[in-house]
């Protein structure tokens, strides 16, 4: 026997069409990202696959994604859970800043080393400035996170995915994680053994779920990689975000 | 101090537009529906109301509701809990049904009754008849909601109160703002409780759709510190529950 786990990245938000880099702050979904989160319901039903429960960032643009898919699956009704732990990386002082501007600014080599490296994090942002969380009541109650690396995702993640996602697998339960292109890219390289410079080639495109069948004693991946519900659409769509920038 | 409490009925569904009986069918908002929902998330912002926890009902036109309103009010990142047991009353063999047309063929009095009654019950669903309102028991994806042939709002009270004592009030005792989501007939029932409305009186209690009532309940003994709660549009309600009387005609 094995269990299914589907990752789904939020529909495209306000800020991916305008190519700023969003991290926390909390845009809502463009109009091709609410059609998205719909036909990512779609291919779920398509596929045959139900999920039992869903486990959420706090960020409504994977919010509106897994209430729009569910919706359009006729699972809307399942319970939720929502975690900060599945928050997109924390871009610091980046956040609210143009892609090509900070490319431009600062060079390719810096500009990818902050998108893609493992450990190393943006510059931290200011407290109290325009795109910080401190003063976020959803916060409230924990140390202000002022910037992020994917090894930190990772580090933040794990213990949600351990608490929390395991046990809902290990109950036989269809888990639906609707999150972010790094909590997503943490707990893939979590799953499949990723190395961290490999990890730099992985993109995770938006509003295609992604199903992974995992063994029931060892919870790998029975293939690595897992399956995208839209192969076709998947491929394109990571190309594109490889170009991201120029 | 007092314990702060928000019901919200659900915005207008395609059931309430087309004036059909809905119970436990899961149709989808309208419109309109959408834009009330939306109305209630500016409502709760306008009056610096912002839900903690949100409680749900299982069905679509409750839970769409939540989503939008919370959205709005910048809290779609709460916690949030979901039971049958805040679903609307099953309308038995009347679910699907046109009111008009039941009023019509039944009379006044049987309408009224079956609708507004606290005890009587309309006929019970054919089993299997409307696969839309009971999930498959043998499905382990299915609803996880008993089998309910009909309920009478006195049904409703037996499920729901269970639910308001277990894991509403426990909510409400931790100081937090409780947003709970449902039904007509689910807020019925437990306003019956809260406000201690008798079986005759409980059929006049209308609930208009997507206008949050908010309800203010003493620490020690959860009574209303205002009895009926007060409506965040008190305007719009008022003409809401006015216009409820007309309902069937």
């Amino acid at each position: 026997m094995t269990y299914t786990l589907v990752l789904l990245r939020h529909g495209e938000s306000g800020w991916n069409a305008k190519n700023l880099f969003t991290g926390w702050v909390d845009v809502p979904l463009s109009e091709k990202g609410l059609a998205e989160a719909t036909r990512g319901g779609e291919l779920l039903t398509a596929a045959g696959v139900t999920p039992d429960v869903v486990h959420t960032s706090l960020l409504r643009r994977a919010i509106t994604s897994a209430n729009l898919a569910l919706d359009a699956a006729d699972r809307h009704w399942i319970p939720v859970k929502r975690s900060w732990r599945l928050n997109e990386r924390h871009y610091g002082a980046l956040q609210g800043k143009d892609k090509k501007q900070i490319r431009d600014e600062h060079g390719d080599e810096q500009f990818m080393l902050w998108r893609r490296s493992y450990d190393v994090p943006p510059p931290a942002i200011e407290l109290g400035s325009e795109f910080s969380q401190d003063t976020d009541p959803r916060y409230a109650g924990q140390p202000p996170v002022l910037a992020e690396c994917l090894k930190d995702v990772l580090e933040r993640t794990l213990p949600y995915w351990h608490s929390d996602i395991v046990p809902d697998l290990r109950a036989g339960k269809t888990v639906l994680v609707a999150a972010h292109g790094n909590s997503i890219r943490a707990i893939v390289k979590y799953l499949d053994g990723i190395d961290d410079e490999t990890i730099a080639g992985i993109n995770i495109p938006t509003g295609i779920p992604l199903l992974y069948e995992l063994d029931e004693q060892t919870l790998a991946p029975v293939a690595k990689g897992g399956r995208y519900l839209d192969p076709d659409a998947a491929a394109e769509a990571i190309k594109a975000v490889a170009n991201q920038g120029r | 101090m007092t314990y702060t409490l928000v019901l919200l009925r659900h915005g207008q569904s395609e059931g309430n537009a087309e004036g059909i009986f809905t119970g436990w069918r899961d149709v989808p908002l309208t419109e309109f529906g959408l834009v009330q929902a939306r109305r209630a998330g500016e409502l709760l912002l306008a009056a610096g109301l912002l839900p903690d926890v949100v409680h749900t009902s299982l069905r679509r036109r409750a839970i769409t509701t939540a989503n939008i309103a919370l959205d709005v009010a910048d809290r779609h990142w709460i916690p949030v809990k979901r039971s049958w047991r805040l679903n609307e009353r099953h309308y038995g063999a009347l679910q699907g049904k046109d009111k008009k047309q039941v009023r019509e063929q039944y009379g006044d009095d049987v309408f009224r009754a079956w609708r507004r009654s606290y005890e009587v019950a309309p006929p019970e669903l054919e089993a299997g008849a409307d696969t839309d309102s009971a999930g498959d028991p043998a499905d382990p994806h299915a609803r996880p909601e008993p089998h309910v042939l009909s309920e009478a709002l006195r049904d409703v009270v037996a499920r729901a109160l269970p639910y308001w004592t277990d894991q509403v009030v426990p909510d409400l005792r931790t100081g937090e703002v409780v947003l709970v989501v449902a039904h007509g007939n689910s807020i019925r029932a437990m306003l019956k409780h809260i406000d201690r409305i008798d079986d005759q009186a409980i059929a006049g209690l209308e609930i208009p759709n997507g206008i949050p009532l908010r309800y203010d309940l003493d620490e020690a003994t959860l009574e209303p510190i205002v009895r009926g709660g007060s409506y965040l549009d008190p305007r719009a309600a008022a003409e809401a529950v006015g216009a409820a009387a007309f309902i069937g005609r």
